[in-house]
């Protein structure tokens, strides 16, 4: 089958959305089919062989994080030069509601066209407002996907219709064997030792660091030993100013980890913590430390207690002192952390990518099957319109 | 008479907005009908797939469980001859005798893969189904599709009610970690 994926947001940035794109277009490749992915990316950057550059992004600021967007005639017109030559069985865009590469592919595509949604956006008055015009994108729509449970709420209460839940996907087997950062985890016993992991954006307040932090400041002068290992982009200085300065030594800051070495950082920490205070639709990054084999201690979200389904202790949202409480329960009792990541084994079995690209190959022949069967996506040209006069 | 001219060309350009618009909506009325032949077709050919891999589940199950399996064998045959008017009725009931299969021994039965997947590809197209229907529907509501009688050329498609045909995530074939359970599905 011949695949055409379109990602709105920029792959010179990490994300969720783009990692999905890659992780899937990998995925199908592995199966055999042929896979495009046209997206925002600097040219001269190093990328994937079956990724079509579409140029530099903007950021713009979107549902609480900045997004890198595409938009505008000179997109639109490479938009099509590339569906005319891709001569696609199916064209799979993902967060077509964004202003971006995904929108114009949907607008310029006849034929099977399938989405999707990545964001559980709950009522936003953008929404609201251009409900018209989001009907006409929405029309043109084959079959509709949804990574989360909140995701497709949200298609079906807002949007009316409905979408299949196919949630994010993880390459377990990355995870599984990725080896230790040198020294860590380092010892963990009852009273003593132990790492921590976090990874994101630690200044974003919505990621929840602070409650980690706190929680950290907390435990650590009771239990000599015990490590935080904190992964991602932000101000350090920020982040550590609420620390006592005789905390500052065991705090290690990778800064932002390239992708082939986040399973190496999930390994590396006895306790995952997803402090998140909200805004999460699903969890990616839990997946990734139930593949790593790594316990998980997370904010009691909705999305969470979904993803996670038994292989992870919940803490209420934004308690630092409830969380340092399960932080130090768990680190002393080896068999239960044990029991939470066999649990993980478990349960992330069903986010794997090969297990998942199946399914989403199923939608592709639905939807190909839905629209007649046989015509590639063609670009919409003029010869389509009506004579006018 | 320069005024004239003014408001005549005035006119001319609401004119040909107003054509344009009009016939940018009947290609839109047309293209969303069509679509919904289409997802109807196919909608049609997932039933009968699933009926076909259901008399196929019963065939393969008589000699162990002679009664379920007739029940079965007699719900696929209803689903593939049942009228349009008995059709709905007849696909909820294949989904039910599905559903109610006694739990099996540890013996593999082959043809389960095959109910399984048949009918979460007819969960898919009773979706896809479903939202183009809607589609069309809510554009034919719309008043200048009804005052210019844009959608006359097209007769209204219909949804197709039934109940989610999808059988146990449990028993997905595509899990290769858990093994494959048939007996969970049914008792679900």
């Amino acid at each position: 089958m011949r695949i055409g994926i379109v990602c709105p947001y920029s792959l010179d940035m990490p994300g969720g959305v783009q990692n999905h794109v890659q992780d899937l277009a990998e995925a199908l490749i592995a199966l055999g089919h042929e896979v495009s992915v046209l997206a925002p990316a600097d040219e001269n950057g190093p990328l994937p062989p079956y990724v079509v550059p579409a140029g530099r992004a903007v950021p713009v600021r979107y549902n609480g994080s900045v997004a890198r967007l595409t938009f505008g005639p000179l997109s639109a017109a490479r938009v099509r030069r590339w569906l005319h030559t891709g001569g696609f069985d199916v064209l799979h865009v993902h967060e077509p509601f964004t202003p971006s590469l995904s929108m114009l592919a949907v607008w310029a595509a006849r034929g099977p066209v399938v989405a999707t949604f990545h964001t559980a956006m709950t009522r936003s008055r953008t929404m609201a407002a251009a409900q018209g015009a989001l009907q006409l994108i929405l029309e043109r729509i084959t079959a509709r996907i949804a990574v989360s449970e909140l995701a497709r709420k949200v298609q079906v209460e807002h949007l009316g219709g409905g979408a299949v839940e196919i949630p994010n996907g993880v390459a377990v087997a990355r995870y599984a064997r990725a080896q230790p950062l040198p020294g860590w985890p380092g010892p963990c016993h009852p009273g003593t030792g132990g790492a921590l992991g976090f990874l994101g954006r630690f200044s974003e307040p919505r990621k929840g660091f602070p409650v980690l932090r706190d929680a950290f400041v907390r435990l650590a002068p009771r239990r000599p030993g015990l490590r935080l290992l904190v992964a991602g982009p932000g101000e350090i200085d920020e982040a550590l100013a609420a620390v006592p300065a005789a905390l500052h030594d065991r705090v290690t800051f990778l800064g932002r980890v390239a992708e082939p070495d986040k399973p190496r950082m999930l390994r590396s920490v006895d306790l995952y913590v997803a402090p998140n205070t909200g805004g999460e639709s699903f969890g990616m990054i839990l997946t990734e430390a139930m593949a790593a084999g790594t316990a998980v201690v997370a904010t009691d979200l909705d999305a969470f207690r979904r993803v996670l389904d038994g292989a992870g202790e919940l803490f209420p949202a934004g308690d630092p002192a409830a969380l340092a409480a399960v932080l130090g329960r768990l680190l002393d009792d080896q068999p239960a952390r044990a029991a939470l990541a066999a649990r993980a084994r478990e349960v992330v079995a069903g986010f794997d990518w090969p297990v998942l690209a199946r399914r989403v190959v199923e939608v592709y022949e639905s939807a190909i099957e839905a629209t007649g069967g046989g015509q590639p996506v063609v670009d919409e040209d003029l010869s389509e319109a009506p004579p006018v006069l | 008479m320069p005024d004239v001219w003014w408001w005549g060309a005035w006119a001319a350009v609401v004119l040909l907005l107003v054509v344009l618009y009009v016939s940018w909506l009947a290609g839109r009325v047309g293209r969303l009908h069509r679509r919904a032949e289409a997802a109807t077709a196919a909608l049609d050919a997932a039933l009968v797939r699933r009926a076909a891999a259901a008399a196929l589940l019963a065939d393969e199950l008589a000699p162990a469980a002679p009664a379920p399996a007739a029940g079965l064998s007699a719900a696929a045959r209803a689903a593939i001859e049942a009228a349009p008017d008995g059709r709905e009725a007849a696909e909820n009931d294949l989904t039910g005798a599905l559903r109610r299969l006694p739990p099996r021994g540890p013996d593999p039965v082959p043809a389960w893969a095959g109910v399984v997947t048949a009918s979460r590809r007819l969960g898919l197209a009773r979706q896809v189904h479903t939202d183009v229907v809607r589609d069309a529907l809510a554009v034919r509501r719309r008043v200048p599709v009804r005052l210019l009688g844009l959608a006359r050329r097209h007769p209204a498609p219909s949804y197709f009610d039934v109940g989610d045909p999808v059988l146990d995530e449990a028993a997905d074939p595509h899990r290769p970690t858990v093994p494959t359970r048939p007996d969970q599905a049914t008792r679900a």
